[in-house]
């Protein structure tokens, strides 16, 4: 039994170290100068530690307006899909009413939809719209996913339909029963769409690159490509650098909703 | 990530091609061109420059708003490894700005798309290095305006190759293969030269010195099969059946630079920004160890030509100060300048007779290669044959498979391609 859980615990630390080397490389690189960077063969520790990429950073390239808008867009993008794929959710499963199941089956075929086939002609109603370069069209697009609501509707089912006829007798109306009996009960499966919209939206590249048309309205994502790589070469340091201050704030926020997170995926996989 | 990039090219230039068929007479036809004349520029111009350009612009455009007190110049930065997605994009959004920076490998594709104005009559720039000029010309009509170019030469390291017993650089493919092999044999290097085995751009430059043309002279049939094409082939190839170049060099980004730094593989074929590149990696002194020179003879000494062109965009809402703007960043003055803050090669030819560029002998040398230099076709059909050649390429340089049969499957994918020629 313990020869079991020592081997057992050997395989788990092995896998963790296979998973966070790479992370470590790349926060220890963000402290080497270039040359350390390409240096052959390459060295764990810095030689001479220097934080001129982070300098850099925060000083000429002024990332905290990058990272403002990624910030603005991520929340605004997470709150819209809680709230929207949460009813949207919430009236497929739950309420009676004609076309459901078509509405359901068109939700279920824009998931199956991959996302670069509708990515031109989404950007051209964005541009008739006159919201190229703003939040607005940073934003729009995203504020509510197939994903979500198929998440949600999922999760939403496994409500006894008991509890909201009670409500429904005791006089709440439909909003009412959505917002203080269901939403109370959907911890779990909020978390998890949450984080899942989160890091969708933190991690978005082509939208922003394509819909941003001046400097101001980047995002991270598009900062790093933007002075990490050039025509012919790439500044490993600046790389590396803005990785590790892209990765922060999301491994933060996992560690924050961890428990959630586990606990959203598994029952999601259950009913 | 890039599949998904790839994908995207591809439907946008699918909706690109939905939109101009969609329109009328602005492709094919050249457009009636607008004057720019000789007044000062006023109102807003929007530019679209990729990284290192755009960082270095606005320092160099002070000297045009100062010239021109009513012109507002915004420069948005575009990385540079998404910006053919972007303007793909923006064509199709309709939201292009007044001014971008193409590849000229891009061209054709854009101008198909009728997205681009036609250069007026009276810009009067240039002249410039006749190979630039070659992609700015689509259907008989001028779309653009050189900016920078960029042609490979040869590096070598010159103390190596004294050692080897070379003074002089290679002139002839003979002497190039004799100084690879004397580097390995005489010099202590691991490979004599750092070639590409599945790059068939990198392969061009061979072929054209040899004679070899990728088309019949009116573009409609590809004579990627003829004895000239097979004979260079066949001298690619023998540098990697004799050892003398890897057949699996390392993929790290500067894995060559660093190879050619510390002498292992003494010898690579590359662009100007190399000379910044190995001065950071090599350090103080390096610069005395090594000479650029022109490509070794054949028939000729043919190189590829690439860079940078300037366009104005069909939709632009102030082409007139735009056109003056891209006059200002053509002048030989303006693009010596711009030699020293980015270390982008002039497309001006009388840029190059400035000493910064024509009193560095690194730098003379690329100025006596754009003398002979060639490009592709900028067709999507030459996108896509690329992807066939490099495959074609690595059959031969790996597997050894013989150069004739190798051509001529590359010849009969390419048939059935077509080069895209009206």
């Amino acid at each position: 039994m313990t020869a079991r859980r020592v081997l057992l615990h050997a395989a788990l630390i092995a896998a963790a170290a296979l998973t966070v080397l790479p992370f470590l490389w790349m926060l220890l690189g963000s402290v080497k100068p270039d040359s350390e960077i390409r240096a052959d063969p390459a060295a764990w520790l810095p030689h001479t530690p220097t934080l001129d990429n982070y300098r850099q950073w925060f000083g000429a390239l002024r990332i905290g307006t990058y990272f403002g808008n990624s910030v603005l867009v991520a929340l605004v993008t997470v709150l819209g899909n809680l709230l929207f794929c949460s009813m949207v959710g919430y009236a497929l499963a739950k309420l009676r009413f004609p076309g459901r199941r078509l509405l359901f089956g068109l939700v279920m075929v824009t998931l199956m939809v991959p996302g670069v086939v509708t990515f031109v002609p989404l950007f051209v109603v964005v541009a008739r719209l006159g919201l190229v370069d703003t939040y607005a069209g940073l934003i729009l697009p995203f504020l509510t996913s197939p994903t979500g609501v198929f998440l949600m509707r999922q999760y939403l089912r496994s409500i006894p339909d008991e509890l909201l006829e009670a409500a429904r007798i005791d006089g709440a109306g439909e909003f009412r029963i959505f917002a203080r009996v269901v939403l109370p009960l959907c911890g779990p499966p909020l978390a998890t769409l949450g984080i899942l919209q989160f890091l969708a939206s933190w991690n978005n590249f082509l939208w922003p690159l394509v819909v941003a048309q001046s400097q101001d309205r980047y995002t991270l994502p598009v900062a790093l490509s933007l002075y990490s790589t050039g025509e012919q070469a790439t500044d490993y340091g600046l790389l590396l650098a803005g990785s590790v201050m892209v990765i922060t704030p999301i491994v933060a926020l996992f560690i924050a909703l961890q428990r959630w997170f586990v606990q959203g995926v598994a029952t999601a996989g259950l009913k | 990530m890039p599949r998904t990039r790839k994908t995207l090219s591809i439907l946008v230039a699918a909706a690109l091609t939905v939109t101009a068929c969609g329109r009328s007479g602005t492709a094919g036809t050249p457009a009636t061109a607008t004057t720019v004349g000789t007044g000062p520029a006023t109102g807003t111009v929007t530019l679209w420059a990729q990284g290192a350009e755009a960082e270095k612009l606005p320092a160099i455009l002070a000297e045009f708003e100062a010239a021109n007190p009513d012109v507002t110049v915004t420069v948005t930065p575009v990385p540079w490894d998404a910006a053919h997605s972007k303007y793909q994009t923006a064509i199709a959004g309709g939201t292009t700005p007044d001014i971008g920076q193409l590849g000229t490998t891009w061209m054709s594709e854009f101008t198909a798309a009728g997205a681009l104005a036609a250069v007026p009559a009276d810009l009067g720039a240039g002249p410039f290095h006749p190979g630039a000029v070659a992609s700015t010309r689509f259907d008989g009509g001028t779309y653009a305006v050189p900016w920078y170019v960029d042609t490979p030469v040869l590096y070598y390291r010159t103390d190596l190759a004294a050692r080897a017993g070379f003074r002089q650089p290679p002139a002839t493919w003979d002497d190039f293969k004799n100084l690879a092999k004397a580097m390995q044999t005489r010099a202590g290097a691991e490979y004599g030269v750092a070639l590409a085995p599945r790059d068939f751009q990198g392969f061009l430059p061979f072929a054209w010195s040899n004679g070899a043309t990728l088309t019949t002279p009116d573009a409609r049939t590809w004579t990627l099969d003829s004895p000239a094409m097979i004979e260079a082939a066949r001298y690619y190839q023998s540098f990697f059946t004799e050892g003398i170049a890897d057949r699996t060099p390392s993929t790290d980004p500067g894995a060559y630079q660093a190879a050619f730094t510390d002498g292992s593989v003494p010898m690579f074929i590359g662009g100007p920004f190399e000379v910044a590149a190995l001065a950071d990696l090599g350090g103080p002194g390096f610069a005395a160890k090594y000479a650029t020179a022109t490509l070794p003879r054949a028939r000729s000494a043919t190189s590829f030509v690439g860079g940078s062109h300037l366009v104005v965009f069909e939709k632009s809402a102030n082409a007139a100060a735009a056109w003056r703007l891209i006059r200002f960043l053509s002048l030989p003055q303006t693009q010596v300048a711009w030699y020293k803050a980015t270390g982008d090669l002039p497309s001006a030819q009388a840029a190059w007779d400035d000493p910064a560029l024509a009193g560095d002998p690194k730098l003379a040398v690329f100025g006596r290669q754009l003398q002979d230099v060639d490009s592709p076709p900028s067709t999507a059909e030459w996108t896509r044959l690329q992807d066939a050649g490099n495959a074609q390429m690595e059959r031969l340089t790996v597997s050894g498979e013989d150069p004739a049969r190798a051509m001529a499957t590359l010849q009969a994918t390419a048939a059935g391609i077509g080069t895209g020629a009206r």
